[in-house]
């Protein structure tokens, strides 16, 4: 899988654009991990953008290089009209207040030592210049918004919480200086509320019965707010209800991309659908997972040649091995990144055919 | 049911109290020294005729007095002044400095930290006794001097301290989500870092503060003294009438010593409660009676032999908060070769259920009743060898995160062998074809070289394989796994679950898989236990419970399964709130407070077991209609 290719970027218009991202680690011994190769994606106003793999294929360090808190090898990442990874400081701080980020274990996303009023209040304090009203009051109606009882949970520690509250209490700290947005996109010059929320394994850590609770919220607070996300998961299941668009990734490189209901639909990636064949009780009609994927995932320190999905893929042939495949689409919206799709290549190809 | 404790510890101890009044006593007679009825210190008692020379202690003179009648009860009290200041001031300099630097060097790591840390080495290596004889010999023996030097030496365990900590505090994600929030790096410091760090020093102050004053009192006896009266001096001063008048030095060195033991005791005291917030001291593990005698030999009902046979389990547990109940009155059964699936949301008391099996608790105080037998051995009554043997050899269990599990600097055959040649009785070269074998039987490519990797060496499916193989070292009767592939990633889940089931295929192995997601239990297991706030709701045929739920906690839970048909965007079904505290859960059904259909009886009457045929019951006063929409497939 190589997914190098910008076929799935658009043109129209997009808060968020990440083009061609490059992240390595130095190991030890001076090898390279080549966490991200190559990856590019885009957010239009108001949409979700799932992204999913499992452990390794990068999906955690795309949201941390989003926001700088790594700094990307190569590669852009446009917000609001301006290049992040050549801001630094306190103007790269700044630049970046438009987009907010939540962690995969709210217990830990919050100071075992500060109270609940002045966790959420924190967004405020940082920026206070910003504040045209009440902190306070904010405050209040951020908790409020997420379902907490500001009044009775403001003098509170993190540890009093469950872990669905303290995601809840993680998201009104990210949107604590967010007006609800009744005035539709285009605000144009408010860059400093939030837009984008980047969400990395936001329900992993939680029961399901509460995972549920928080993506319900989640989709509220996107249309309440006018929101754009990145929700960043493991897990195909969870992601589909709220995603629009979802991106799949192996290994630092990026497999599918399509429109939530077909990816589940036609999923035409060998690696997407086994990763759906693995879902239990998926009521999809797929082969047992066991015939989609085997073996071990190769190590990032030396990933394949070629499709780097090769050498787990049941179809793999000569050409996966010498040929890097480029993302082209297969239908309308829908691209992948495979010499061998399962849905087969329909005759509208937009993409550049290898 | 056992008597509840209502005896709470205090939390810091006895030691604590009785150290830290100490040290108050030391600070107040020091500040009032010259207000209070005390001899002059200098005073020499040939002259007053107050005191005797070479008196004993006594009512005149509380400590006795030296060879010029000089009271020492009044030279101990002042002497307690130039120690408190000395160690006072040192600890406020070497502390703060000390932190400073360990959290620019932690958080900032790179140059700064090399810098810093090539500094504290320095320091550490640097000979004290040199430094303060060549500052001595220029500066004199003031106070400040003392001071000074105390200083520079004192830095540096603040600063190691403080780095560590720092580093260790910088990975966490509430640092991280500052950071992503925009603060500036003097923010996360400040707000962030610090008020994490601060007990820790705050605990090593205390003995810091105690090392200055032993530190004193050392350098006195070798003659490099303070220009004051010192307990170090008075030591130093009582030495030569050692064998005549032991008091003169004895005493000041009880008082040196009691000292610098009560301010190692309150450091300790500050640490642990920086650490322990919740956790009680009370050591305690009590059993109940056995229940009823015809619910107890049971051990052959039914055509198949019982491997876990689980009457009355109730289970609690003594902490800082009060007694929580975190196993109430439970009842199952496991048959030989039966897989049987406990669920419930996290807090319901299956991790406590399968603790109370093992007999491992996160508390020192546990109270249990009821009965668990394993393969007919009573595990609340049996004495220690017999447990542990039944523990070692009757059961394997499979842990959530398999890397946290395997002991990381020993190497995968060592942890295989080891439950062999301990409980199975084998030979190491026994032992070592046996984890050959296993490691083929649970699918690990390679296995002779994996034998000899390390666990950070395997990649987290591979773990929990090297995991159940262990568990199944000693062909146990049963096998307990606590969400085994709730860590891993979804690819690996189908694998392991396949895994488990072939292996068990064909034995009689029995199985407990301990869940809280419903959806993978299906195909996988052959009876389901829904566990909610510390008792059994629904137990059943997996599936029938799946197809045809009773209990209303059932049926939410199964509708709760995130639905693939379902188009994006539509609205999920929850379970609204969250389970009851297990302190002070409710009467009745302890599901009312979340139920959608719960009426008044719901909430003041607990509901009785309910028989719907084929080993299928529940508790629940308004069961479900027969349903079919909650029931699909793949």
């Amino acid at each position: 899988m190589a997914g190098s290719g910008t076929a799935h970027l658009r043109d129209g218009e997009t808060v968020l654009s990440v083009q061609n991202l490059v992240m390595e680690f130095r190991s030890r011994r001076n090898r390279t991990v080549q966490a991200v190769s190559d990856v590019s994606f885009d957010l239009t106003p108001g949409e979700t953008l799932g992204l999913v793999g499992e452990s390794g294929c990068g999906k955690t360090t795309i949201g941390q290089a989003t926001m700088q808190l790594e700094t990307p090898t190569a590669g852009t990442v446009m917000f609001n009209g301006r290049d992040l990874t050549r801001l630094s400081g306190a103007p790269l701080r700044r630049a970046r207040r438009g987009m907010q980020m939540i962690f995969q274990d709210p217990v830990s996303s919050l100071n075992p030592r500060r109270r609940v009023h002045d966790l959420v209040r924190e967004n405020l304090d940082i920026w206070p210049s910003d504040l045209h009203t009440d902190g306070d009051l904010l405050v209040s109606e951020a908790l409020e918004a997420v379902g907490i009882d500001a009044a009775a949970s403001a003098d509170r520690h993190a540890h009093e919480f469950s872990g669905g509250q303290c995601q809840r209490i993680c998201i009104a700290r990210a949107l604590v200086n967010a007006r609800p947005a009744k005035v539709a996109w285009g605000r144009g010059a408010l860059s400093d509320e939030p837009s984008v929320l980047i969400l990395d394994e936001p329900v992993s850590a939680l029961d399901v019965s509460v995972q549920a609770q928080i993506l319900n919220l989640l989709e509220d607070l996107k249309d309440g707010y006018g929101l754009s996300m990145v929700f960043i998961s493991h897990d195909l299941a969870v992601v589909k209800n709220i995603s629009d668009r979802i991106m799949v990734m192996y290994l630092g490189k990026v497999c599918e991309v399509a429109p939530s209901s077909e990816l589940y639909d036609m999923p035409a990636h060998p690696y997407t659908r086994a990763l759906l064949a693995s879902i239990p009780r998926h009521g999809l009609d797929l082969p047992p997972a066991a015939e989609l994927i085997h073996g071990e995932p190769p190590s990032p320190l030396d990933p394949p040649s070629g499709c780097r999905f090769r050498t787990r893929c049941p179809n793999a042939t000569e050409r996966c091995t010498n040929e890097e495949p480029e993302l082209r689409a297969v239908r309308g919206d829908h691209f992948v990144a495979c010499h061998h799709p399962h849905t087969p290549v329909p005759v509208n190809v937009t993409g550049i055919p290898t | 049911m056992p008597e509840p404790s209502t005896k709470l510890p205090t939390g810091l101890g006895v030691i604590f109290w009785v150290s830290a009044s100490w040290i108050v006593l030391l600070v107040l007679l020091a500040l009032f020294a010259d207000v209070l009825p005390i001899r002059d210190p200098e005073a020499l008692g040939i002259i007053t005729r107050e005191v005797e020379p070479f008196e004993r202690p006594g009512w005149n003179a509380w400590f006795g007095s030296d060879g010029q009648g000089k009271d020492l009860f009044a030279n101990v009290v002042h002497g307690a002044r130039p120690a408190l200041v000395l160690g006072l001031t040192v600890t406020l300099l070497a502390a703060s400095i000390g932190t400073v630097l360990g959290v620019l060097a932690g958080y900032f790591r790179g140059r700064v930290d090399t810098i810093v840390m090539a500094g504290t080495d320095v320091a550490l290596a640097f000979p004290a006794i040199v430094l303060l004889l060549a500052v001595r010999a220029s500066l004199g023996n003031s106070m400040w001097v003392f001071i000074f030097i105390f200083t520079v030496l004192g830095i540096a365990p603040y600063t190691r301290i403080v780095r560590g900590a720092t580093l260790g505090l910088a990975e966490r994600e509430f640092v991280k989500a500052a950071r992503a929030m925009g603060a500036s790096g003097f923010r996360i410091i400040t707000r962030e870092i610090l008020p994490n760090v601060v007990l820790s020093v705050l605990s090593f102050a205390f003995i810091g503060f105690a090392l200055v004053i032993a530190a004193e009192g050392s350098l006195a006896f070798i003659g490099l003294s303070l220009d004051r009266t010192t307990w170090g001096q008075l030591i130093d001063d009582g030495r030569p009438e050692l064998v005549d008048h032991a008091y003169l030095t004895l005493i000041p060195a009880s008082v040196m010593f009691i000292t610098i033991l009560a301010f190692n005791f309150v450091g300790d005291g500050v640490g642990g409660a920086a650490a322990i917030r919740e956790v009680s001291t009370v050591r305690r593990h009590r059993v109940g009676p056995l229940p009823d005698a015809h619910n107890v030999s049971g051990a052959s009902s039914g055509d198949q032999r019982l491997v876990l046979d689980v009457r009355e389990l109730t289970t609690d547990l003594v902490t800082g908060r009060g007694v929580v109940h975190a196993v109430d009155n439970v009842s199952f059964q496991v048959r030989a070769g039966e897989a049987l699936a406990l669920v419930g949301e996290s807090g319901c008391g299956k991790t406590m259920m399968i603790r109370s099996i093992l007999g491992t608790f996160p508390v020192a105080g546990v109270d249990r009743s009821g009965r668990i037998d394993v393969d007919g051995t009573d595990m609340l009554r049996a004495d220690d060898n017999t447990r542990l043997r039944t523990l070692g050899i009757d059961i394997g269990t499979i842990p959530q995160n398999p890397l946290t599990a395997l002991n990381p600097v020993r190497r995968i055959d060592a942890q295989i062998m080891e439950p062999m040649t301990l409980h199975g009785g084998l030979t190491a070269a026994e032992a070592r074809a046996r984890a050959l074998d296993l490691l083929e039987q649970v699918g690990i490519p390679d296995p002779t070289s994996r034998l000899r990797s390390y666990p950070h060496q395997l990649s987290g499916g591979m773990r929990q394989r090297v995991m159940i193989a262990l568990a199944l070292a000693n062909n146990p009767r049963l096998v307990l796994a606590d969400e085994p592939t709730t860590a891993l990633d979804v690819t690996v889940q189908d694998q392991i679950m396949r895994l488990l089931t072939d292996l068990r295929a064909g034995s009689d192995m029995a199985m407990v898989l301990v869940t809280h997601d419903l959806a993978v239990v299906e195909g996988f297991t052959d009876r389901i236990a829904v566990m909610y706030a510390g008792q059994i709701v629904e137990t059943g045929p997996t599936a029938r419970v799946l197809a045809d739920p009773q209990h209303q906690y059932t049926r939410a839970l199964i509708r709760s399964i995130p639905d693939l048909r379902l188009d994006p965007h539509s609205r999920l079904a929850t379970i609204p709130g969250a389970p009851p505290s297990l302190l002070d859960p409710p009467p009745g059904c302890r599901f009312a407070a979340r139920c959608p259909v719960a009426d008044s009886r719901c909430r003041s009457e607990l509901p009785s077991v309910t028989e719907v045929g084929d080993d299928h019951s529940y508790t629940c006063w308004h069961p479900a209609e027969t349903t079919v929409e909650v029931a699909r497939g793949r």
